[in-house]
């Protein structure tokens, strides 16, 4: 008999217990992120409210959201140009600072230490802190009036806003660039450099033709978790704007939780999915990008 | 073999009961239909012919949120409550007022909410259309504690209760907006109280050139529609489909309110500064603002030292008085297992002495008029430089009106206050403001 077992038996027998720990997380991702995916992708075609059925109304809600609403595109501008502001400065801030820390500082544990608190400190906290500096008697306006200059309204003037909110955040999120591209930099062989010197190549030449080609996959792994993260800004607008003012710094997510407490969930859901495709197209693009230049 | 075979099936069952345990939390919460017979105290009543070795019946236990925080009114009146009640036993959570809406919106679209709901009454147009709170007519046949609906609530605040014909909330305390002021500067300098738009702009001026602190401008739709209702003008028509505030009336008025601050009388109070005014009323910077019965507990609370600085007066206007009507409402949601039990809870908190207890507690104003009424909450104040603060309330109350009860007051809100901002903060066209502020709303209104 126990020659005429089938393969699937033979295998639940022997690696049975392997199986059994796949399946927790396996059966977590079912319960909490596939089926909530395809449930919202299912109330994205529907007018929902929670409380009564939902009724189907097609792609009603997506053409709602590209041809009459307003502030949906005012948040699709505001999300890009929050990632692309914040994905300038952020990695470039970050590269500077590892590149300077690479230079056999005393203290370096210390400095990479520093610039890596903010990234452990919840987002809530850093926004708190950020609303303060930005007051109008603030830090920041106490530094202007000190050099003679009028107080900017950081946060309530509505050209300034959304700026203000993206140095809050580059502040909080460059150290764990630093600390990446500090561990590569640390990776690259000396003996590229001393290679490179003796062909004399001089120091810009040898960051362009040695550093920088080191670092491609850093960099794609940098921007490939900051736009991801960039489009799902949400603690920061919560904490110091609230979308305002005049929804200068409204986002897609912020948008999408406002129309959840106004009870539109079908709306809400569709949100959810242009969010959803728009950081699929870039993912695809980037791995493209990724697979081709490897 | 056998102990691995058995680690196997362990494991499997473990994992089961993990996916029971987080599937049935989302398939309990249907709840069974209310039960309009007997009252639970009739059946613990019938009880003691049994043995006595039967357990005592269950008590009901009613949960009841409270967005009161620290100063509630609430849990005070717990004790006494239950000792009245010794078959309903009461829960109560504690909240802040933002993350009961938060709270509230969860529940409701997927979960057990609580038995009665301190409730935002400019909340109550969001949930009001999807039917998600009982009607408690059916539980109060047009009275409360044996005192008909009209006699114990003013005029507005009976339709600030009311969705269609069902009766929604119980109005339990209410805001309606007055003008607050710094008496002692007042009088230092030998101003009147304005009691026109003009006289506001013209006392705004003196004492913000005497460096005494200005009118607090702010883009919220409570404080800008003020204006608007004082103007003739209103937020939405009649019959609630379209927008009417960038009507000449509302346009006056937005563009009155708007240039308090160029012409050097009011001041415009931006939230980077704080989401309260309270430190603009420490540092001197506010001398005047408009604010409803509720802020008299916030000034004792946040700052106590300025006791005997502040009195209270009838909100200065162009055409005629009008508030905004709004407050906190009792609710029971539609989908509680107790609305019995909830309903005694509510006309517990409503009698006359623990009315007068929002007042002593939450510094609020009560809603029912016996209450309003009564010496306890019209003795002379000291904080207020023993003013009877509460008859300015009262008076406002007569001419105050809720926010118009439509599904999409929130988008509604949201983008008046936008525009708003945009005046205030962005410098754009009053008209053209409103203008794409009304052809926004407009969209809503005929999509719902």
């Amino acid at each position: 008999m126990i020659h005429h077992r089938s393969p699937l038996r033979r295998r639940l027998r022997q690696y049975g217990i392997g199986y059994a720990f796949v399946a927790v997380p396996v059966l977590a991702g079912v319960i909490f992120l596939l089926i909530p995916m395809i449930t919202t992708l299912g109330w994205s075609f529907t007018r929902f409210n929670g409380l009564q059925p939902p009724q189907f109304v097609g792609i009603d809600n997506y053409a709602r959201l590209f041809t009459h609403d307003r502030i949906f595109i005012k948040a699709l501008w505001n999300t890009f140009r929050f990632t692309i502001l914040g994905m300038l400065i952020g990695p470039t801030l970050g590269l500077l600072t590892a590149l300077m820390l690479n230079q056999k500082v005393r203290f370096q544990a210390f400095y990479r230490t520093a610039y890596f608190l903010p990234v452990m400190t919840s987002l809530v906290v850093v926004a708190t802190i950020w609303r303060m500096i930005y007051n109008k008697h603030g830090l920041l306006n106490l530094a202007l009036g000190a050099l003679g200059l009028e107080p900017i309204r950081w946060l309530s003037d509505p050209h300034w806003a959304l700026f203000s909110i993206v140095i809050a955040s580059v502040w909080q999120g460059f150290g764990f660039e630093t600390v990446i591209f500090l561990a590569a930099l640390q990776g690259i062989p000396a003996t590229l450099y001393e290679a490179a010197a003796l062909d004399g190549a001089n120091v810009w030449q040898r960051f362009w033709h040695v550093t920088l080609p080191a670092l491609r996959p850093v960099i794609l792994f940098i921007y490939i978790i900051g736009i991801i993260g960039s489009f799902q800004v949400f603690d920061q607008v919560f904490v110091m704007t609230s979308g305002g003012p005049a929804n200068s710094t409204i986002t897609l997510v912020y948008y999408l939780y406002s129309k959840f407490m106004d009870l539109r969930l079908g709306y809400a859901s569709a949100i959810a999915y242009v969010l959803f495709g728009i950081l699929m197209v870039f993912s695809y693009l980037q791995w493209r990008f990724f697979t081709e230049t490897d | 073999m056998p102990s691995k075979r058995i680690s196997l099936l362990w494991a499997l069952l473990i994992i089961f009961g993990l996916t029971l345990a987080a599937c049935g939390g989302a398939a309990t919460p249907t709840a069974a239909p209310a039960q309009p017979t007997a009252t639970p105290a009739t059946t613990s009543a019938a009880q003691p012919t049994e043995a006595p070795a039967q357990p005592k019946v269950e008590p009901t236990t009613i949960t009841v949120w409270d967005y009161y925080g620290e100063s509630s009114p609430i849990t005070p009146i717990v004790d006494a409550f239950e000792a009245a009640h010794p078959d309903i036993k009461v829960q109560v959570e504690s909240l802040d007022w933002d993350s009961t809406l938060e709270k509230l919106n969860v529940v409701m679209t997927g979960g057990t909410p609580p038995d009665v709901i301190t409730l935002d009454m400019t909340w109550l147009p969001t949930f009001a259309p999807l039917g998600a709170f009982a009607d408690l007519n059916q539980f109060a046949h047009g009275q409360l504690n044996g005192v008909p609906l009209e006699k114990a609530f003013s005029p507005g605040a009976l339709k600030a209760m009311q969705y269609n014909d069902q009766v929604l909330a119980m109005l339990y305390d209410f805001d309606v907006y007055a003008l607050y002021y710094r008496a002692d500067i007042f009088e230092e300098l030998g101003l009147d109280v304005p009691t026109t738009w003009d006289e506001l702009t013209a006392v705004g001026k003196k004492l913000g050139d005497a460096g005494k602190g200005q009118y607090a401008v702010m883009p919220d739709t409570f404080h800008a529609a003020q204006f608007i209702y004082e103007n003739g003008g209103s937020i939405l028509n009649a019959d609630n489909t379209a927008a009417t505030f960038n009507q000449p009336a509302g346009v006056e008025a937005v563009s009155y309110y708007a240039n308090l601050p160029k012409e050097g009388a009011g001041y415009v109070w931006s939230f980077e500064e704080g989401w309260e005014i309270t430190p603009g009323l420490k540092d001197g910077r506010i001398a005047m603002f408009s604010d409803g019965p509720y802020y008299m507990g916030i000034l004792k609370d946040a700052v106590p030292e300025m006791s005997g600085q502040w009195k209270v007066a009838v909100h200065p206007i162009s055409k005629q008085p009008g508030s905004y009507l709004g407050g906190t409402g009792l609710v029971i949601p539609a989908k509680s297992e107790h609305p019995e039990a909830a309903w005694q809870f509510i006309e517990f908190a409503l009698t006359k002495e623990n009315q007068i207890g929002v007042f002593e507690n939450a510094g609020a104003a009560p809603a029912l008029l016996e209450a309003l009424q009564s010496d306890a909450v019209n003795a002379p104040d000291p904080y207020f430089g023993g003013q009877r603060t509460l008859e300015v309330f009262l008076k406002a109350m007569d001419t105050a009106q809720p926010f118009p009860y439509v599904r999409a007051w929130n988008q509604i809100d949201e983008t008046f206050t936008a525009a708003m901002e945009e005046i205030l903060f962005g410098d754009a066209d009053v008209k053209e403001a409103l203008d794409n502020a009304a052809a926004t709303i407009d969209d809503v209104l005929s999509s719902q």
